[in-house]
Order: C-alpha cells, then structure tokens, then sequence
C-alpha cells in the first residue's frame, strides 16, 4: 500500500516536470554543442600539430634540395629552418622560424635573437610540452641531438644537462663560447594550465 | 529460469529504498554538477590565464584596445605599456638664486609591475640635494651615497620587491630617476629639490628650466681613445667615447605618429630684490600675477608637455641692473657668500686690433626643423657684421665636415658674400661628428701672431654624447684662440657650452627661437668686439677664505664676475680686481653688509665640484685627486655628482616575490621644432656615409687605431610561452558532452516510465 501510493506520486512528480522539458532539451543541446567545440578545438590544436609537421617535412626536403626557403603552404608567415632528431628515441621535429604564437603552433620555433645551429653561440629551439617537444621528458643525458640545417649541413650535438627555469630568468647567453644548444618548453609536463617555468635541455656540440 | 526472470524484473522493487536513493542522487550529481565542473575548469583556465597576464606587463599588439604607448621588450612581439611621468616644477627664486623643488608623478599604465626610468634635463650648474618619495600615506627621505653603494641598495630593495627610487647624475644636466616595482595602474611620487644661482648678462637676469633630453648623437666608437699598456709592450685597450651610451639614449617619440606625453606645469616665485621691470617668457604662454613691485608670481597657461625647455628673463625697472650684488648664509659653523660684480662698460675706445674669426657651423640631423633657419640666420648676421680688416672661414659639419677656406682669408666683399651663399645653401641632415671641425678650428697657423685678436664662433645644439672628448680637446689645444659658443634650438645641451665656453674663455648665448637671432646675435658682436677684462683677482681681507671659481674667467662686455667662497668670518672687504682693456679696475664691497640669500652652500659646493672636473679637464689634477675632492664634498654637502646619487627606499615590500619586475625607459617628446626623420634617419645613413669613407673617419683610421665595435654583453633570453590549453579545452569538451549525454539517457528513461 504504502509502495503504491511512493509510485503514484513519483509519476505525478515527474508529469509535473514535463513542462520543463524543451528548454531542458534545449539546455542539453548547447551543452553537448559547446563541448563538442571544446573538445574539437582541444583535437584541432593536436591535428594542427601533426599535420604541420607533414607538410613541414615535405617543404624542409624541398629547401634543402633547391637551397631557398620554401613556404609549407602558401600562407604561412613562417618558414622550416631545421630538423632535429633524436635517434634514441626515434623521434623528429621540423623547426620553424622565430618563437611567436603561430609558429608554435605547427612545430619547434628557433628563437629569435639565438644562434643559428652549428655556429658559436647559443641556439635554442622552443615548443610546446604537450605537442611537438612532448617527448623531451624522455630525453636523457648523453642522448645525441642531431640538426639539419637548411643548407643541408647536419651537426650533432650531445645532451650535458637539464634545468627547470623560470621564463625572464632563462641564463641562457645567447653569445656564449663554444657551440650550444638548448631545448626549451613548459614545465611541469602534465600541468593543465601555462605557467612561468621552463625546461630546458642543454647540449654541446659534439666536435 | 522463472525465479530469475522474477528477479530481474522485481529487482527495482526489491531495492533498498536507500540504495534508490542514492541511485537517484548520483544522476543529479552528474547531471547538474558535470556540466558545473566543466564549466568551472573552462573558467579556470580563462581566470590562470589572464592571472598569467596580470602577472607580466607584457603585451602583444592584439591586446591592445585603445591607444597605448608601447615599448618593444626583450621577448619577440611582445612589448611593455610605457610607463608615464607628470612633472610640476615649483620654483621660488630670491635674489640671486631658485629654489627649486620638481615633483615627478609615475604612473604604471599596464598589468604587470614596472620598473621606471626617467631622463630629464636640469641646468648644469643645479645642485640637486634632496629626494622624497610619497607612496600613498608615507614619505621616504632619501640618502646621499657613493654611486655604487646607492646602486647597491637600490637594486637590493628592486629584488626584494619594495619601493624605490634612484636618482643618477648621468651627466651634470642630465639626471636619470628609477622607480621601482610601481604595481598595476599605480602611482608613485617622487620629489627632488635642487638651487641654482640666477643667471645674469647685461642689464637682464634669466633663468632656465630644461624640460627635455634632446636624443644624442653618439659617435660610434671608431674616434677611439687608446691607452697602451703601462709595460711598453706596445699592446692596449680602446675606450668607448661613450661609455654609457645606453643610458643616456631613452626612447623618443614621432610626434607625427604619437600624442604628446608628459605633461608639465611650472610655477615661479619670482621675487627679484629689486622694483621690477619687463618680465617676459621666451617660449610659453604664461599667465602673470604682481604681488607687490617686487614680487609676481608666474604660471604656465594652458597644456604643456615637455619638449622645449622654459625661459624666464626679467630686468629691473630701473634702466640699469644693480652693478654689484652680495649676499650671505651661515650652516653650521660656516659662513657662505655668493658676489655678483659687473664691471663697467669702458669708456676708452673699442678693442683695435683686427679680428681673425673661424665660424663653425653644425648641419647635422638634430639641427633639421627650425634650428637649422636660426643657425643660418644667426651666422648671415655675423658674416655681415665683419670688417674688412677681419679675417675670417667657415666650416660646416655634420659627420662629414667642410672648409669653405682653406686657411682664414680677408673679410672682403667677394669672400663674405661667397660665405653667405655657402651658408644659405646648407641643409641639415646626418650625424654630429663635433670633434674633427672643432679640431681643425682650433688648428691656429699663426700661434705666436699678437695683432690679431682669434676667435671661434661654434653654432650647435650641443646634441651629442661625447662631451668629455670635446672639452678635453679645448683644454688641450686652445692657445691664443678664445671659443664662443652660440646654443641652437629649444633644447641646447647647455653643460657642453656652458663648459666649453668656460674652457675656451669666451661666452655662451643661447638661441631659442628666431625671433631672439638679432638681439642675441648683437649682444655677442658687442662682446666679441669690445675689450675684454683679464687678470681678475678677488680676495677676502679677512682672509681663510675658499673662493670659487679657482680660475676666474676672462670677462665680455655686460658679463659680471659670479664668484662664491666659504668664509673664515663675515667681516672685511672683498676686493676685486682686473684689466678693462689695458686699463686698470678695482672695486671694494663691504663684507658685512650682504643680504640673507638662500641655498649658497650648496651653490659654492656644487661650483667647487665644477672647478675639480675642470681642474682635471686642464690636466692641473690628477683624474684621481678630481674624484676624491668631488666625492668629499658631494657627500658633505648631500649633492648629486658624478659620484654620488640619493637613494630612497620603502621598509614594506610591496610586491611578491613571485611577480616578475619589467623595466621600462620612460619615452620622451622629441624637442619642439625638430624634424623626427632628419635625426633617426640619420643613424640609417650614417653607416653609407662610413662605408663611402668620409675623410674624418678615414683620417682616424689611418692614425692606426684599430676600429673594434665591442659587444654589449648579451642579457637574458627571455623564453617564449610552450604550453596550449589543448588539455584543458578537450577535458572541459569531454564532460560537457558526457554531461549532456547522461542528461539525455534520463530523460529518456523518465518518459519510458510515464
């Protein structure tokens, strides 16, 4: 008895609802639309990614064999520079003209103001910890760096050292001696958020 | 089977009634807290990420929503929101000398926390002594301290995130103020006092506020000055001309592109000793209030911004100023004076030997716009006023220079008017290289030759940054010649001419405006033509007493004699003396009867300070003794000098430790009636005219110094941002749509129910 009356009501309660459907159907729909932009966008920034290191490789062969910078796609403000491998652990990047936002987006960026590979000084390479420089937690002391320079010429520097760093406060002498490299993303790897560290991988060229 | 099939059917029945509910509870946690998770984590990262830009002041050019002044900054395409200064000048002159007091507001336009620095001008004989600054309710009295220790505390309270300010001397008119860790969109307050003495030609008493640095042009270091190493052998360093180069080049804004910044508002006090006469602002619309005969009270109208400096000239109603003027101050134990004598105007005959002028001229850059019309105007003048007796050359310079002659030649009418087209014809463009013609003007053929009376007349605007190399070239080389130097333009670099006329034992006039060619241009002719007063003496009866300046100048016609001493006792006479022409003249003024006068002190410490750079410019002391004199009574007398700056710091830390601290020039106004391009054109086209090897710089290169361009060493690499919020967006995407999708599935399985 007491069940059935627990029921009856339950049924009213919800009847009772019903008026509120459409917009709750309503509300459903914009939910599932804005996470189905979120989440698109989340996937976009990473297919980006991918697919920009793909026409990036094509473009870096086709720099090397006719000696002039060539444009990954006829738009871009940015042009491929060099690519790095790492053959321990089997990966490879294709670097991009200057550190901006944009750059970024498609693969390491060589910073402005920094040497060119395999001249004196310091060259440095940024890029994003969860795309294209993911991998460089995996990187050890003593792994080999090998770049390719647009002209062809393939240096090979020695990983000595990393180092966690905050952004304004790098230590890095873009003029110092000898020939240098050093890697550079956000840290820590697995932070949701951008924050004001950095790790950085040092190398020396190997002579 | 049955029984299960029962089960399975009856099982919600069967539930618990606890487990139901429970049941019921978690889809209302999914339902309306997923999404509300969500959307708190999507606001998180909009909230850390504008947490990320409040933190630096830093901007990229899509961030800016209305018009901003922005700096480049170290990182790429990333700048800094200038940050900017109101200034207010409130100035009591009375008598003989100001008292000044310039309050400097800083405000910090952008998000992040800033470190300020401000270059301004004061006049070169000012004695800055005293700095407050105001951060909301509190005051901080600064210190005077060596240079380096204030340095020291500076930046250790700049570390330690508390406020505070620096004020250098970069060169004796050129100061630079530090602001430290001002927050986001604060202000801070800083004051800093300082006493001149008023300046006095002729029947005319003036006085000078620079309100703006004129950008300098710096000679790369290609004139270097080599200093062989003490062991002989025969190996040595190269000095920069310009060692500090950086900090005496801040920003300057294109007045085509960007509105004026810094605001000014100057008031003075002006109350002369004396019943006043014509009082006249030479530069700005000013507005006049008469307290009583003596005393009016003067105040800039309407907007200003610092880009001319202010001029203030007053005569006494009387047709004649006061021919003598003496007064006093006691600090402490000491007893300070401070005399104004102004010899008479001979009555003997005009000087009588013929003159030989060399005219130099500058052309650079920095001259384009009004300057350059003044300059020539003022020269046209000159060139008419010769007699054909005189002899006479003009030389042209900008970073090339030109000798219309090649050694002086006869003032004829062929000659002058040939100079006059020469000078009609030029037009200002490229770099100030002041060296190479000042050197080939001094460069006398005839040293030894008494009937001619030698003069050069040198027309600039000061606009550079190697004075020193200037000055020493003048010490050194000066012989028989006497140097003139003619300011140009709304801001001279007085401390070079005042110096370089000290120097040169000739005069300094200032041109500000076209309208003062003729009448100023005519007070130096009557100068330069009429005897000039030499051997002069002064001397205290009572005795023990320290007179500055040690080297009494050759004096022109209307010129008084300024001399201030420190006195053993403020009794006796003081007597000076001289030779008007080739007559004798003395005159003897009671000691005890001087007037009250304010801030001589700091005036006759700030003059001796003069007299030891000068002393050492004349090679009579060593470099090292100048320094150790200089620091002793900077230090004593609590001055700003070369060697010493005031130092303020807050006891509270106002900013965390965590926030980065970005440093920001504060741009300035490019002086009025400059031409933008003609001066930062010129750096472009100064390097062609390098390479096309004028003869200046080939000259120097082939005396054999080698040309090294020293690197600055590199700063810090900033590094640019590596993290996306790709996580973030497809976490927040995800839930949003499994929220959704529960959301979905229970009303469907309510509807079932019904």
């Amino acid at each position: 008895m007491m069940r059935a009356i627990n029921t009856r009501h339950g049924i009213s309660e919800w009847k009772g609802r019903a008026v509120f459907r459409p917009a709750l159907r309503a509300g459903m729909a914009v939910m599932a639309l804005v996470g189905l932009i979120l989440l698109s966008q989340g996937l976009w920034i990473h297919a980006k990614a991918m697919v920009a290191q793909v026409l990036l490789d094509r473009a870096f062969t086709r720099s090397i064999e006719t000696g002039q910078s060539v444009k990954p796609w006829s738009w871009a403000d940015t042009w491929p520079v060099a690519r790095l491998e790492f053959p321990r652990i089997g990966e490879t990047s294709i670097a991009l003209h200057g550190a901006s936002g944009q750059a970024l987006a498609f693969g390491p960026g060589h910073v402005n103001r920094s040497a060119e590979a395999g001249e004196n000084g310091t060259a440095v390479y940024a890029a994003h910890r969860d795309t294209h420089f993911a991998f460089l937690k995996d990187v050890q002391i003593g792994d080999a760096v090998r770049i390719t320079r647009r002209d062809g010429k393939v240096f090979t520097y020695q990983v000595t050292e990393t180092s966690v760093v905050r952004w304004d406060q790098s230590g890095i002498d873009t003029n110092a001696g000898g020939k240098n490299l050093v890697l550079a993303t956000c840290w820590p790897f697995n932070a949701a958020t951008p924050g004001p560290m950095r790790y950085l991988v040092k190398a020396r060229m190997l002579e | 089977m049955k029984t299960a099939t029962f089960h399975t059917q009856q099982s919600p029945q069967a539930m618990p009634h606890w487990l139901r509910r429970t049941c019921q509870a978690l889809w209302l946690i999914n339902i309306v807290g997923l999404p509300f998770i969500a959307l708190a984590i999507f606001f998180f990262s909009l909230v850390t990420a504008h947490a990320e830009t409040a933190q630096s002041p830093l901007v990229t050019l899509d961030d800016v929503k209305s018009g901003t002044l922005l700096l480049k900054s170290a990182e790429a395409s990333r700048y800094v929101e200038a940050p900017r200064v109101a200034t207010d000048v409130d100035i009591v002159v009375s008598g003989p000398t100001a008292r000044a007091r310039i309050t400097q507001i800083f405000s910090n336009p952008s998000n992040g926390w800033v470190e300020a620095v401000y270059a301004y001008p004061l006049p070169e004989d000012s004695a800055v002594h005293a700095l407050k600054m105001v951060v909301g309710k509190r005051v901080i009295v600064g210190d005077i301290k060596e240079k380096k220790e204030a340095k020291a505390i500076y930046e250790t309270a700049k570390a330690s995130g508390r406020k505070a300010s620096l004020i250098e001397q970069q060169r004796p008119n050129l100061f630079t103020n530090s602001v430290a860790n001002i927050g986001p969109h604060e202000q801070v307050v800083v004051q800093i006092d300082y006493q001149e003495p008023v300046r006095l030609s002729g029947d005319e008493f003036s006085l000078r506020v620079p309100l703006v640095v004129a950008p300098r042009y710096n000679p790369a270091p290609i004139t270097q000055t080599a200093d062989l190493a003490a062991d002989g052998s025969g190996w040595g360093t190269t000095a920069d001309p310009v060692a500090d180069r950086s900090k005496i080049t801040p920003p300057v804004l294109d007045p085509r592109v960007n509105a004026p910044v810094n605001p000014v508002s100057i008031k003075v006090r002006l109350q002369a000793g004396f019943a006043l006469g014509e009082v006249k602002s030479h530069h700005h619309a000013v507005n006049t209030e008469t307290i009583d005969a003596q005393t009016q009270v003067i105040a800039l109208a309407g907007d200003n911004h610092a880009d001319r400096d202010f001029e203030l000239t007053w005569k006494p109603q009387n047709a004649k100023a006061p021919a003598v003027g003496l007064f006093r101050e006691t600090v402490g134990k000491h007893d300070y004076a401070l005399a104004y004598v102004t010899p008479p105007v001979a009555q003997q005959k005009q000087e009588q030997r013929p003159r030989e002028i060399v005219f130099v001229i500058d052309n650079s850059g920095s001259m384009g716009g009004t300057s350059m019309n003044q300059a020539k105007a003022s020269l046209d003048y000159a060139l008419s006023r010769l007699k054909p007796a005189d002899r006479f050359n003009v030389i042209r310079f900008d970073d090339t220079m030109t000798s219309l002659f090649q050694d002086t030649v006869a003032a004829d009418r062929e000659n002058v008017s040939t100079a006059r087209e020469f000078v009609g014809d030029l037009e200002a463009s490229g770099g100030t290289e002041m060296l190479a013609p000042l050197e080939a003007a001094l460069n006398d053929r005839r040293p030894n030759d008494q009937s001619f009376v030698r003069q050069i007349v040198f027309l600039t605007d000061g606009a550079i940054g190697n004075e020193q190399q200037l000055l020493d070239t003048i010490a050194a080389r000066l012989g028989r010649s006497r140097v003139f130097m003619v300011g140009i333009g709304s801001a001279p670099n007085n401390y070079l001419m005042n110096r370089a006329a000290e120097l040169g034992r000739g005069t300094f006039t200032s041109i500000g405006s076209t309208d003062q060619v003729d009448e100023r241009m005519r007070s130096l002719f009557a100068k330069l033509e009429s005897p000039v007063i030499t051997n002069l003496s002064a001397t205290f009866s009572a005795g023990n007493a320290d007179v500055t300046p040690a080297i009494l100048p050759d004096l022109y016609r209307g010129e008084p004699l300024v001399i201030a001493a420190r006195l053993g006792s403020l009794s006796g006479t003081l007597t000076v003396k001289g030779m008007i022409g080739t007559q004798p003249w003395e005159v003897t003024l009671p000691v005890a009867k001087a007037a009250e006068g304010e801030g001589l002190s700091k005036l006759w410490a700030r003059r001796k300070i003069s007299d030891a750079e000068v002393e050492s410019t004349l090679g009579k002391i060593s470099r090292d003794e100048a320094d150790k004199r200089i620091l002793k009574l900077a230090l004593e007398n609590s001055l700003v000098s070369r060697l010493t700056s005031l130092v303020a710091v807050d006891k509270t830390p106002s900013r965390a430790q965590d926030k980065p601290l970005t440093r920001a020039d504060v741009p300035l106004n490019l002086p009025a009636g400059w031409d933008f391009d003609k001066v930062f054109g010129e750096q472009a086209s100064r390097k062609a005219s390098l390479d096309n090897g004028s003869d200046i710089q080939l000259a120097k290169l082939a005396a054999g110094k080698k040309p090294v361009i020293q690197q600055a060493p590199a700063d810090e690499l900033p590094l640019p941002q590596t993290a996306t919020d790709a996580e973030l967006r497809m976490i927040a995407g995800l839930m949003l749509l499994l929220a959704s999708a529960g959301l979905f599935f229970i009303t469907r399985k309510t509807r079932g129910n019904a």
